[in-house]
């Protein structure tokens, strides 16, 4: 919990255009960012404004919770005069002192936007009246930071108290709020490492979404969206060999499947033997049938035969002239070749005929899939499967039942079409 | 006159203020039971060998006597001490300048054995807010430290909700 004054540079010198759109613009900007974020973190916390140039140094608004109040203030301000920072950070303090809430721990913002007129000396001895005061100052130097680095380091070190204090200097050419969200002024306390965290880091991460969304505003967008990019990168893996082929590939395919596939068909590869390759990939599919029907997945079989289709197509046309010898190096390549050899041996003769063939494939192949005794057959040809394993048996009986099911619901909706 | 006690438990901790302490040796130390018995925790100054500390308290006390300690031999044991009731944001500068309700010198023996410094008690009926300051250390040193800070009074009249019954309920 904080009480905060802000003390804003309306000097002449803020009429600089070296901060887009000038010093005084942007230092606005940000202050006002700074009453959002230091009323939202907590909602007791209170900000204040001061302003420093002018006659004489002036509170706008004594700490308050009322953001309305701060950003109406920063509206009226005008820029006259120069600076007298001695008698603003008593003037703050005073501010600082009287406070409502004793609770509340002290802290002034200084935003110097011109060159110092005080004295070193004098500047460090106010520094230490406010140490003993127990406030914190935040410095935000930005322009003429150079001529006053000095004053202000020494200003800061003589204020410090357990690191409760921060000086930010901002470069010209650069944005001034943007520059300060990261810095330790709007991290509150707690982020430094004292006190409960506060987090004002919302602020921070405002344009750094994943999505362009909010995840504490909406989760399940959020969810979704991640979601999805984790399947359409597990599709672009699966399917890395044919980049730019239909994507019907992945439609429905079980990424744990696909992935199951991958590293089988990647463990066999220094072996190069088509042979082996092939029956791994077998191996990799029925597993990937496996996994889907032993989750009870609603995805039927077609859905992968129809994958296993689409595959065939793409390769279809490169696959005719490939040699055993052909440059296999990457694991895609292989991969993709693994898969056209897997399906000339599930759908003989058919792979062949090319994309031309495509359409009559997936009746075809789901035919073959579907058929228990040739399951069963290629299953028991691949190596360390067991045909009477009870889990390749359940998942071999659950793919029947699956298509009794979908034959009887096909039936259903037929009769139901006939009546009307 | 009632019989005084240690008004520890009448304390108002989230009120409890204490300028010019090093974080690292915050006031805690020296008022909290467990931590001011333990000579090894202490409250110490910072910029120099003031400290101004607020002590609020939940309820009105009547206040008899102060104990200030500190077992340290270098010459930053406390010295001259001025006590404010109810002045909640004193700062260094007033409580420096302020006529205050009851001012003392410790010497070294002292603080360093605890002395109970016996209050004017009808000054001090009433406080919500004791102010104790610190203004220099025995051998005016840059920080002053104290390891004991206690409190004795009586809490006077206290109402307690719960005993309220309500009136002809029977009737």
């Amino acid at each position: 919990m904080e009480a905060t004054v802000v003390c804003v540079d309306n000097s002449e010198w803020t009429r600089s255009g070296d901060y887009a759109p000038t010093r005084f613009q942007s230092q606005a900007d940000a202050v006002n960012l700074l009453a959002g974020a230091k009323t939202e973190a907590n909602a007791e916390n209170t900000v204040g404004v001061l302003t420093m140039a002018g006659k004489n140094p002036k509170v706008l608004v004594t700490p308050t919770p009322d953001l309305g109040r701060i950003l109406n203030s920063m509206q009226e301000l005008r820029i006259e005069g120069e600076c007298n920072f001695a008698s603003s950070m008593l003037i703050a303090q005073l501010a600082l002192k009287h406070r409502q809430n004793k609770n509340q721990r002290q802290r002034i913002v200084l935003f110097v936007g011109s060159p110092i007129t005080v004295d070193k000396a004098k500047f460090v001895r106010i520094a230490k009246k406010l140490k003993k005061n127990n406030v914190a100052v935040d410095i935000v130097s930005f322009g003429s930071e150079e001529e006053n680095a000095e004053k202000l380091e020494a200003f800061l070190e003589a204020v410090n108290s357990g690191d409760n204090s921060h000086l930010v200097t901002v470069p010209a050419g650069t944005v001034l709020s943007d520059s300060l969200f990261g810095s330790p002024v709007f991290q509150q306390e707690g982020g430094g490492g004292y006190g409960a965290a506060e987090g004002e880091e919302g602020g921070a991460q405002r344009e750094g979404y994943e999505f362009g969304v909010d995840p504490n505003l909406d989760p399940e967008l959020a969810m979704a969206l991640r979601v999805s990019l984790e399947e359409e990168r597990a599709r672009q893996v699966a399917s890395g060999g044919a980049p730019g082929g239909p994507d019907a590939a992945t439609q429905g395919q079980d990424a744990a499947g696909a992935a199951a596939a991958r590293d089988t068909a990647g463990a066999a590869l220094p072996a190069g033997d088509p042979m082996e390759d092939d029956a791994l990939l077998q191996e990799a599919l029925a597993m990937s049938m496996q996994e889907e029907q032993a989750a009870a997945a609603a995805a039927p079989l077609s859905v992968l035969a129809d994958a296993a289709a689409a595959e065939t197509t793409t390769a279809a046309a490169p696959e005719a002239a490939l040699p055993e010898d052909m440059d296999m190096d990457g694991m895609d390549e292989d991969l993709r070749a693994a898969l056209q050899m897997s399906m000339q041996e599930v759908q003989p003769g058919e792979a062949r005929q090319g994309a031309g063939g495509a359409s009559e494939k997936p009746a075809g192949t789901s035919e073959d899939l579907n058929d228990p005794a040739y399951l069963s057959s290629v299953l028991g040809s691949l190596p360390g499967v067991d045909v009477n394993d009870p889990s390749v048996q359940a998942a071999l009986n659950s793919s029947q039942q699956q298509r009794s099911n979908a034959s009887d619901t096909d039936k259903a909706n037929s009769d139901k079409e006939g009546k009307k | 006159m009632a019989a005084q006690t240690d008004l520890l438990d009448l304390i108002d901790w989230s009120s409890v203020e204490c300028l010019n302490q090093q974080p690292s040796h915050p006031v805690s130390n020296a008022l909290k039971q467990g931590y001011r018995e333990d000579d090894g925790l202490f409250l110490e100054s910072d910029t120099d060998d003031q400290l101004l500390i607020h002590v609020a308290f939940a309820q009105a006390v009547k206040l008899q006597g102060i104990v200030i300690k500190s077992v340290d031999t270098e010459g930053r044991a406390p010295r001259r001490i001025k006590l404010f009731t109810n002045r909640a944001s004193l700062g260094f500068s007033e409580a420096a300048d302020f006529t205050a309700v009851q001012e003392f010198e410790l010497s070294e023996d002292d603080v360093k054995e605890g002395k109970l410094q016996q209050l004017k008690y009808v000054k001090f009926q009433a406080v919500n807010v004791l102010s104790i300051f610190i203004e220099s250390s025995q051998g005016d040193e840059e920080t002053t430290r104290v390891h004991k800070i206690a409190i004795f009074g009586n809490s006077g009249e206290k109402m307690n909700v719960s005993e309220i019954k309500k009136q002809g309920e029977e009737s």
